[in-house]
């Protein structure tokens, strides 16, 4: 399965964010999108997860050489602040998403192993979510987009405010679930970056473009992308 | 001194042309035309230079000019039995030492000190000084024609009226240079956006002693009042060496501007907290449903006090004032004529009514805060199957809620009908009866038709549609205009049913086309 970006364009007013974004994604990686602040990357994910309207191009999903349509249900968007409904306790989030996905969902497992999973403990399961950490809430909000199995998963910085414990926890999960998937992970931290994606996509000047290791080590690599992200200042 | 009052004026001057600017650019229609990088238009930041050049001059006048007409000689009309000097002078005084505390300009943790003083490190003594000194300038140069023309027009003598603005300025002063003193003393920063519980009391007795005393024909004596106010002048006069000389004005600043950051936070925060209070932490709330409808009787039986509870104080209130008119017009069957005539021909004042007491903008604004805000970023409630099936369900739901006052009011007014004479037509009732109802029809309809194809608000929770809100005021304002109108029930009744029909049927038409292309977060 490949995901595939044409010529995508979007721009606000006269500022073009995005100016043609040609790319391919692969599956069984994880990507990660660097980008400088403002470089539009959350209006990249937007663009993909149809939130905004893009203004020309198009993406398509090709799976043994067939072309299909990206349906709702084909993308899961793990946001940088987790949004969960508030009023409902894990539990009651957690059941009334697989009602509703109870036919798409294959190897259905029980509530409580679905917890597991997230190693989030028995006392918080039947708790109201307003009551939740962050880093709760976020597991909350990764499980739901886990469950539904994605052909595309995409993560806007969803690392950054966790702390040390759970993103580990979530960097091995998020390893683990790779298979059978394309995984575009955008973050500011180089380190993250470098230790969980399997290829580096840089965004500057509205395009994508992959950074090639080659056979650099860890440290001409990092500056290899910095250079490259520089590089936007000249042009 | 002069390199100071030009910084601060041009800061101030800058802060208010670009929310003059950011306020034209929030109108539909002119927000298209207007390019992105408007702040930087020079056409534009003269003009908007010139509404604030005339704001700042109205400003110095017309609250003076208001604080006279309304407050002193609007109010000192009514007492008809004391002398109007006396009275004029009586207010005056009461409100002038109410003003005074609560008045202050150096006790305002205002936004443009902050952004001075804080953010842009500027001399605090001199920011303050040479500030606080031109506010004191205004409140004497605005006050002075208004003191004089109301003045005059109530027998003061001309030699007092010019005095009364020094007078003003004065306690102002004094206040000033007290809480200074104050805070050498004790270290206690006074806020006059947050008065301590004594103050308030002692603002309301003032208040009550310059309207109230006056009812009974009791005022201060002219010369009472004269005497105290021209005291003022010569305790402001003191007051400015104790100004002038304080020290401290970097910490006292320091301390009241240290709640303007939190402050802007807390408006965001303030918003968020109302929603989450709103949720009921009772564990003993399920629901043995399943999917959409588990969602929904949960979200339902979590929000019981914002959806029912004011709908069954309502509808309390409203049968209790049914049975009232019952038995008034049991008891006093006078008037019975009168109020069949009314029933008759003011059906068009419920539409009012029933605008005022529908729960639509509370529904839609807990649905949005509590539960789509989070759920419209999960991709399986985007799609158009879940969207249609929750919406069905909803509106079912809010109808219920509002069907209830709604069934009270209509039959009530079948009973007051029929208790006061009746009608020759029976269909009256059934109209009457029916028409009340199909009034909360609409409401519920429309308020949920209108947030599903508008959506109005982003992932930040801030209203982002001027469509919406424009919506909302044409629904006030054609509920108001019929107010005006009196129309036979059947007439306006079948009138008002057919208009439902015909709306609902058109609403499920385009909430079916458009809402699940619609109803998504902004951006």
């Amino acid at each position: 399965m490949k995901f595939i970006i044409e010529h995508l364009e979007k721009h606000f007013e006269k500022k073009e964010v995005l100016k043609d974004i040609d790319f391919t994604f692969e599956e069984g990686r994880i990507y990660g999108l660097l980008g400088r602040n403002g470089a539009g990357k959350t209006t990249l994910f937007n663009c993909i997860n149809r939130d905004i309207k893009s203004d020309g191009g198009c993406f398509y999903l090709e799976e043994d050489g067939e072309r299909q349509e990206v349906k709702p249900e084909d993308i899961g968007y793990v946001l940088s602040t987790p949004t969960v409904p508030e009023f409902l306790t894990g539990r009651e989030f957690l059941k009334f998403f697989l009602d509703i996905n109870a036919d798409s969902v294959d190897k259905l497992k029980s509530m409580d192993e679905y917890f597991d999973l997230m190693s989030i403990a028995p006392e918080d399961r039947d708790k109201l979510m307003k009551d939740y950490s962050h880093g709760m809430k976020n597991k909350m909000q990764m499980l739901v987009n886990i469950i539904a199995d994605p052909k595309i998963l995409l993560l806007d910085e969803p690392l950054t405010s966790l702390d040390v414990v759970v993103a580990e926890e979530m960097k091995q999960l998020l390893r683990s679930l790779k298979g059978g998937r394309i995984t575009i992970f955008s973050t500011h931290i180089m380190d993250l970056a470098l230790d969980l994606c399997d290829v580096i996509v840089l965004l500057s000047r509205g395009e994508l473009e992959v950074v090639e290791k080659s056979n650099l080590d860890s440290r001409e690599f990092k500056d290899k992308i910095i250079a490259a992200l520089k590089e936007e200042d000249h042009v | 001194m002069y390199k100071t009052l030009r910084l601060s004026f041009s800061l101030k001057n800058t802060y208010r042309v670009n929310s003059i600017l950011f306020g034209i650019k929030q109108i539909p229609l002119i927000k298209k035309i207007l390019p992105d990088a408007l702040y930087s238009v020079r056409g534009l930041k003269i003009f908007a230079n010139i509404l604030s050049v005339i704001w700042e001059i109205v400003s110095m006048f017309l609250g003076k000019l208001l604080y006279f007409l309304i407050m002193i000689c609007g109010i000192g009309i009514l007492y008809r039995n004391v002398p109007v000097d006396q009275v004029f002078l009586h207010i005056l005084l009461l409100l002038t030492i109410i003003g005074a505390y609560m008045n202050t300009d150096m006790f305002n943790p205002s936004r443009d000190k902050y952004y001075a003083m804080i953010l842009l490190r500027m001399n605090a003594r001199e920011y303050t000084l040479v500030n606080y000194g031109y506010n004191i300038q205004k409140v004497i140069i605005g006050f002075l024609p208004f003191s004089i023309i109301f003045g005059m027009l109530r027998d003061v003598p001309l030699w007092f009226c010019i005095l009364i603005p020094f007078s003003v300025a004065g306690i102002k002063l004094a206040v000033a240079a007290y809480s200074l003193w104050d805070y050498e003393r004790s270290g206690f920063v006074y806020n006059e956006n947050k008065l301590k519980k004594h103050l308030w009391i002692f603002a309301a007795v003032l208040l009550a002693l310059a309207y109230l005393l006056p009812i009974a024909g009791v005022v201060l004596p002219s010369a009472v009042s004269m005497v105290v106010m021209l005291l003022f002048i010569p305790a402001g006069l003191l007051s400015i060496r104790k100004i002038v000389s304080f020290k401290e004005y970097r910490e006292v600043n320091q301390e009241l501007l240290s709640q303007v950051v939190s402050q802007t936070d807390a408006v965001k925060q303030a918003a968020r907290k109302v929603s989450d209070s709103s949720i009921a932490t009772d564990s003993s709330i399920t629901s043995k449903r399943r999917g959409f409808e588990y969602l929904n009787e949960l979200f339902v039986k979590r929000h019981r006090k914002i959806l029912w509870k004011s709908t069954l104080r309502i509808t309390g209130v409203c049968a209790v004032l049914i049975c009232a008119a019952v038995l008034a017009l049991l008891m006093v069957p006078e008037v019975c004529e009168s109020v069949n005539e009314l029933i008759m021909t003011w059906l068009p004042y419920f539409v009012f009514i029933m605008y005022a007491i529908n729960r639509g903008t509370g529904f839609t604004r807990a649905l949005f805060m509590n539960c789509d805000h989070s759920l419209l970023t999960y991709s399986f409630y985007k799609q158009p199957g879940s969207i249609l099936k929750l919406f069905r369900i909803r509106l079912r739901e809010i109808m219920k809620v509002n069907a209830l006052p709604a069934a009270v009011i209509g039959g009530g007014l079948c009973i007051l009908l029929y208790v006061s004479g009746g009608t020759e037509n029976p269909l009256n009732y059934v109209v009457l009866f029916v028409s009340i109802l199909c009034m909360s029809l609409f409401f519920s309809i429309h308020y949920l038709t209108i947030y599903y194809l508008l959506q109005p608000y982003n992932a930040g929770t801030e209203m982002k549609s001027a469509m919406y809100q424009v919506i909302m005021s044409v629904t006030y304002l054609a509920c108001f205009a019929l107010m005006q109108v009196r129309m036979p029930i059947l007439v306006f009744g079948i009138a008002c049913i057919a208009f439902c029909v015909v709306y609902s049927i058109a609403a499920s038409v385009l909430v079916y086309r458009f809402a699940p292309k619609t109803f998504r977060l902004r951006t």
